[in-house]
């Protein structure tokens, strides 16, 4: 199977072998092959079914134009075999066949064609209504495609988003010279290109170029000055798949053998963008065109020349183009028999070519075409005709190269507000009028010249290059004067099939619809083409544009009698490529956050939880509701990681003024060693975070937020300072220090056995202190009622959190010291009546109506202070939510949090609430509407479910404890 | 959405580094108190120009400085500043 025709131009590797398997049987194919061309050499000739008569198709154009060569790789559906890199161990599978791709048996359903025009399951089966399900089910198992893999998405997939200057997108010659044009200036490239290698059509053709050397060693030569070239990054196997405002584009790299990701999404921001797609063959539609054997003519150039393989014994051509008469004498030279060589045209090709084939005995029709083939599992016989079918020959082949001519590819440009016009001399859809900053370049501009094509990619990259800053007039008004003389003369060939009914000459491959279909369609009035597409379904399928793009339009024209003029493409939408919906999703990074003391806590039986970004303890041990570790913060001293919260040092002359404006306090009068509680609204003037505000001294303040605000709070400062020219410096020590909180009865022993300094009275009476343990850390002590009447918290730079912890422990196992986690902290600071921002309060809870008015300073003026004119005016409103405390009137019946308060509606909701083993009671918070709010009402707490009831409690305001 | 966003500190970068700060509409034009009318129009009423704007951006995985840009909405990029409009 690994006998491949020696050439120069092959990208295989015949020496090395690749296995792999194809429905469960062990294959073989060489390295450099995609899966297709494995399979093709490997003898396979029936690739797939069709989607909806389940015809037999194979392989036909080595890009992954059409659905015919989409298969099962390792258990992801609908993957192109064309131009998926074969791999070590590959799994392939056919899918849409009952049975084999040889032996499908719902290829019954292409004797039924009479039976379903378009849209045919609308028409036919929704009448009588109850029957539409077991239809819909019969119809949905026939056709469709692959087979969703339903225990998830295998594979590895990535993003990757870059920046650049310029982005070109075809790396064949026009985009290679473009990119040099480029890159020679120092501006950053970046280049894609859908193949597995640059050099696009000179690749394979053994010819003699103008420069003296054959288009493939010219190809080669190009792409090793690119992919060595500093400044341009080369992508191969990259889809472009959408184009968006300001040069934005989308693309989906397949990952090559080797590589870490099977897919990956790429996102480029470029300055300029290049497009230089080139062209590719226009289908040629005859009765029977889908049959396996019948493939473009690029496609059998390519086979023989890339993949060293002869694609047929016995072919016959029906082309329009001298490449592809060119591709005749190669492939005859290379030992393919020819019977004959059909050409489209009537007139205008080249004679060296004429004189060739003629030299090698093979005829040549002018003006004929192939009208049909014959033959049912592969081509057997083709009819060729003249233009009008008035003669006919019928030749016998097993290979039928059929191509109606070149065509531009559009689908990038088709993305941009790019206006088309249809150029009589080329016969193409050329752009006359492009967006700023994006070019056009190569063949798609319809150039024949290999010279002209390089030098119109030159042309555009230096354009693109002079958006960017630089000043390259004087190079490009000369290349565009030289281009302008240098215009080709190619005979245009704008006709795709020969007359005739078309049951069976298919448009669209990926839909099944054929040329009479599209005359039906425009019977039923649907005869725009955007119009005709939606309702045939020509070109929804998976290729898009790829292959019914080029023909539809055409046949639309023809059907209605237009003139070519009228042509109009039809729309194509982002993604221009199926995608994987893995590599949408890309990777799932779980990227979280650890404090410096994961390690000590783990070692003391933490249960951690996601908290934020974070991960926090919630218990230690065994016991979820932390019972133990509570009552030993009231009976002794308890020790917590609370490294979380967010850590602030803001200095500078405007300091305060900063933080007179976000805290609704009066911080004015705040003197070193004091410690200040206060809180921070929105403009609504809801409660947004709260925090303790210490001044070291000077200019120089320090401040605490809750852990979930830590990360917006640079933000929020430098948004509502925007316009003042303050100054000050605000510095997020948040991930930098680390904290630990000590709380309970003994906390001040504990405190004194660990702390330098003396510690009298006086030391105890302060707010903030910034000491040194006797081991000599520095450390900040901050005076905290959180959880418990004696609470300190302990910061430290994050290297020396772990010390602290362990000094304070060390020193607080003669009192019971023990740790505790968020669980406990939770009820602790329940029991003391605190609230959590975020658990007990909303983004329509102002500061009043969480009972924290006493923190705003009516005084203090000229601030500007966030929120306070908000305060003002929601003080007397009658009918806001108030947060309050309550008791549940049976002590042993704890609500779940969420449940709803209710007299004759709903009335508010509990938003905590804990059994307190202190207090033998469930004690919880809740926002009521005001007038439930007074001391002492009796509340309703509804329960839901199976055994509903309603909870009596009562308003209790103030500590529970 | 526009591609990118050029940060007066870190250049041109990928918009998905920056939060969006609202068209400019210069300082709150109250103190500690406003009417109600005043409130609602600083808090909720915005221009929302069809064409160039000059617009707040913050670089949230950059630099972290908030700073003023135009951006033609309509065309979805950054466009030079607009003559005879507010810095």
């Amino acid at each position: 199977m690994n006998d491949r025709l020696p050439g120069p131009a092959l990208r295989v590797n015949p020496e090395k072998t690749i296995h792999f398997s194809y429905r469960g049987r062990p294959m073989q194919g060489v390295a450099g092959d995609t899966v297709a061309t494995a399979l093709y050499a490997s003898g396979v000739r029936i690739f797939s079914r069709s989607f909806k008569y389940h015809r037999a198709r194979g392989l036909y154009s080595l890009d992954g134009q059409s659905s015919t060569c989409m298969m099962e790789i390792d258990g992801i559906p609908n993957i192109k075999a064309e131009i998926t890199s074969l791999r070590e161990g590959m799994a392939v599978r056919p899918q849409n066949v009952l049975g084999s791709p040889q032996r499908d048996l719902l290829a019954v359903a292409q004797w039924l064609d009479w039976a379903m025009p378009p849209g045919f399951y609308y028409k036919l089966f929704h009448k009588p209504w109850f029957l539409w399900p077991i239809f819909s089910k019969m119809i949905r198992r026939a056709a469709g495609l692959g087979r969703l893999n339903e225990e998830g998405h295998p594979g590895n997939f990535e993003n990757l988003f870059l920046n650049c200057d310029v982005c070109i997108v075809g790396g064949g010659p026009a985009g290679l010279q473009a990119a040099l044009a480029v890159a020679e200036l120092d501006l950053r490239v970046v280049l894609l290109e859908t193949r597995s290698h640059l050099g696009g059509f000179y690749d394979w053709r053994v010819v003699r170029s103008a420069w003296g050397q054959p288009f493939w060693a010219r190809g080669r030569e190009l792409e090793n000055t690119v992919v060595q070239h500093p400044a341009i990054r080369v992508f191969k196997q990259t889809h472009l798949t959408g184009i968006f405002a300001d040069n934005l584009l989308s693309a989906v790299q397949t990952g090559q053998p080797g590589e870490v990701f099977d897919e990956r999404y790429m996102e480029i921001r470029a300055g300029s963008v290049v497009v230089a797609t080139g062209s590719a063959e226009r289908p040629l539609v005859f009765e029977n065109n889908d049959r396996p054997g019948i493939m473009q003519c690029g496609c059998a150039h390519r086979l023989a020349r890339t993949y060293g393989l002869l694609p047929g014994n016995r072919a016959v051509l029906s082309v329009g183009h001298d490449l592809m008469l060119e591709a005749a004498i190669d492939l005859a030279d290379m030992g393919l028999e020819i019977a004959v060589v059909a050409d489209a045209r009537s007139t205008g090709q080249d004679e060296s070519l004429v004189d060739a084939l003629a030299q090698r005995n093979i005829p040549l029709l002018k003006g004929w075409l192939a009208a049909e083939a014959r033959g049912k599992k592969g081509v057997k016989r083709v009819l060729l005709t003249n233009r009008m079918r008035e003669e006919s020959r019928l030749f016998q082949c097993d290979l039928l190269i059929a191509s109606a001519g070149r065509a531009p590819v559009l689908d990038p440009l088709l993305m941009t507000r790019t206006r088309f016009e249809l150029d009589r001399q080329t016969g193409f859809m050329l752009p006359v009028q492009l967006p700023s900053r994006l070019y056009a370049a190569g063949r798609m501009l319809g150039w024949d010249d290999a010279q002209a094509i390089e030098d119109s990619g030159r042309l555009a990259g230096l354009k693109a290059a002079a958006d960017c800053g630089f000043a390259l007039s004087d190079f490009i008004k000369p290349l565009e004067k030289s281009l302008q003389g240098r215009f080709q003369f190619r005979a245009r060939q704008m006709m795709s099939r020969a007359p005739g009914p078309g049951h069976k000459s298919f448009i669209c491959f990926d839909e099944d619809v054929s040329v009479a279909d599209i005359h039906r369609v425009v019977a039923e009035g649907f005869d725009s083409v955007e119009l005709c597409k939606r309702y045939s379904t020509a070109g929804m399928g998976p290729s898009q544009s790829g292959i019914p793009g080029q023909n539809l339009p055409l046949a639309l024209a023809e059907c209605r009698g237009h003139t070519l003029e009228s042509l109009r493409p039809a729309k194509v939408r982002s993604p221009l490529r199926p995608t994987l919906l893995g590599t949408l999703a890309g990777k799932h990074y779980q990227l979280v956050k650890q404090t410096p003391l994961r390690k000590i806590q783990q070692q003391l039986g933490a249960s951690f939880v996601r908290a934020g970004q974070w991960e926090r303890v919630q218990y230690f041990g065994n016991d979820p509701t932390a019972r133990e570790e509570i009552a030993n913060v009231h009976a002794n001293v308890g020790l917590m990681d609370v490294s979380t919260l967010g850590k602030f040092r803001i200095v500078g002359k405007d300091a305060l003024a900063v933080l007179q404006r976000m805290y609704v306090s009066d911080l004015s009068r705040l003197i070193p060693g004091q410690l200040k509680y206060s809180a921070m609204c929105n403009e609504d003037g809801c409660l947004i975070d709260d925090g303790m505000i210490t001044c070291r001294g000077g200019d120089d303040y320090y401040f605490t937020t809750t852990s979930a605000r830590a990360r917006d709070t640079m933000e929020w400062f430098g948004y509502h300072s925007r316009f003042e020219d303050w100054d000050y410096h605000i510095v997020n020590l948040t991930d930098g220090w680390g904290a630990v909180s000590l709380a309970g009865p003994a906390a001040r022993q504990v405190l004194s056995r660990v702390v330098k300094d003396d510690v009298g009275n006086d030391f105890y009476s302060k707010g903030y202190v910034e000491t040194q343990l006797k081991n000599g850390i520095a450390v900040r002590l901050l005076r905290v009622g959180f959880v418990a009447d004696q609470g300190w918290e302990i910061h430290a730079p994050a290297s020396a959190t772990a010390a602290v912890w362990n000094a304070l422990w060390d020193a607080g196992q003669d009192f019971g010291i023990q740790p505790f986690g968020l669980e406990a902290q939770n009820v602790l600071r329940l029991e003391r009546g605190h609230i959590i921002i975020g658990e007990d309060t909303e983004l329509r809870t102002t500061l009043l109506d969480l009972g924290l008015g006493f923190l705003w300073d009516r005084n203090k003026k000229g601030f500007k202070t966030v929120g306070v004119a908000a305060l003002h005016q929601t003080e007397n409103q009658p009918d806001r939510m108030k947060l309050i405390g309550f008791k549940m009137n049976d002590p042993s019946q704890t609500p779940p949090g969420g449940a709803i308060i209710v007299d004759t509606q709903v009335r508010g909701y509990v938003t905590s609430v804990r059994y307190s083993q202190a207090l033998k009671q469930s004690i919880g918070l809740a926002l009521v509407e005001a007038p439930l709010a007074r001391d002492g009402t009796l509340l309703e707490i509804f329960i839901g479910g199976p055994d509903r009831r309603r909870l009596g409690a009562k308003v209790q305001r103030g500590p529970f404890y | 959405m526009s591609a990118t966003i050029t940060c007066p500190i870190c250049g041109r970068r990928s918009i998905y580094e920056f939060r969006f700060g609202g068209e400019n509409r210069g300082p709150r034009p109250f103190d500690d108190q406003a009417t109600a009318q005043q409130w609602y129009a600083y808090v909720h009423l915005r221009t929302n120009a069809a064409g160039p704007q000059q617009e707040w951006w913050y670089h949230r995985d950059g630099c972290g400085t908030w700073f003023t840009t135009w951006r033609d909405v309509t065309l979805d990029c950054e466009v030079e500043a607009k003559e005879g409009k507010n810095e």
